[in-house]
């Protein structure tokens, strides 16, 4: 049995990772915002070029995200944040896949030199394990490691 | 675990990176228009060589432009391209390979054709752009694709 100590431990180890994985992220879709909203409108699931602006609010958010979990700021509102997006971003590989549409995935890199990370399997199974981290952080047992708010 | 949804944390995030996003796309210099727009379909394959363009272009368009012999350039990865590809087309996957070939062979001012797999995908227009930053001046990118050229019976191989 996981005591709730262990628990808190998993959930700081959790959140750490996972915030350090979506600074990551997001830092070369801020640097390449034209090339990052051309890897979403690959996707073709967006109407009325809106990938543009999911291009622009996305990484910030992402990056945003990453600080509070990290810092243990608002940790519930950012890693149910984190899951949405992670549920999001299953969604949009799985279809990609299941239609057969070859296009570079704009998960970590965006820009030419890196376009060999296609959309594939190992990308939505990366996502499922960053889901099961958000929800590992959602449901930690004691609020300890936080910053805000302390209760 | 939590009981109910921090809607108020959810809020403030997201009207937080909002705010900071748009804030930071208006001001740098690399920002993006907030919509996306489409690639405007060009109104006759003839053209003036000074006027530099990149526009898309229709399926009897693009076969106007076959007929002349204009280079096309297959977009997509080599394993399509092997399966079957329009007659003649170039599938070249090193960028500066295939920059160098155009270049040498009919200059940056000469007409290509750009294709990938139909409408769904962007490859195509991807490279389109990153040879209008290599200098090319005269890009059409064929939206329609092999999909489409494929079904109409228009020259292919293998």
């Amino acid at each position: 049995m996981i005591t709730l100590s262990q628990r808190s431990v998993i959930a700081l180890l959790c959140r750490v990772i996972l915030g350090v994985i979506l600074i990551y992220a997001s830092i070369d879709k801020i640097v390449h915002p034209a090339e990052f909203a051309k890897a979403i409108g690959n996707y073709n699931v967006l109407p009325f070029g809106l990938e543009n602006l999911l291009g622009i609010v996305l990484p910030i958010l992402e990056l945003l995200v990453g600080i509070c979990l990290v810092l243990g700021i608002m940790l519930d509102g950012s890693a149910i944040i984190a899951a949405g997006m992670m549920i999001v971003f299953i969604i949009a590989l799985s279809q990609a896949m299941i239609r057969g549409i070859d296009i570079n995935c704009g998960c970590f890199k965006v820009t030419v030199e890196n376009a060999g990370q296609q959309v594939g399997i190992r990308r939505i199974i990366e996502d499922f394990l960053f889901l099961g981290m958000s929800l590992m952080v959602l449901s930690r047992g004691e609020r300890k490691w936080e910053l805000y708010p302390k209760s | 675990m939590i009981t109910q949804l921090p809607i108020g944390q959810i809020i403030v995030i997201a009207i937080t990176s909002t705010v900071l996003s748009l804030t930071l796309n208006a001001v740098r210099s690399d920002g993006i228009p907030l919509l996306a727009e489409e690639l405007a379909v060009a109104e006759e394959i003839e053209h003036d060589a000074a006027e530099p363009r990149l526009l898309a272009i229709t399926l009897d368009q693009a076969l106007e432009f076959y007929q002349k012999g204009t280079v096309f350039v297959d977009a997509r990865e080599p394993e399509y391209y092997q399966e079957g590809h329009i007659k003649g087309a170039w599938n070249i996957p090193f960028f500066l390979e295939l920059v160098f070939k155009l270049d040498s062979l009919q200059g940056k001012d000469a007409p290509m054709v750009i294709y990938c797999s139909g409408d769904e995908c962007g490859s195509s227009e991807d490279l389109a752009y990153e040879l209008q930053a290599e200098g090319f001046s005269n890009l059409l990118v064929f939206k329609g694709g092999w999909t489409a050229w494929n079904t109409s019976g228009h020259p292919t191989e293998p």
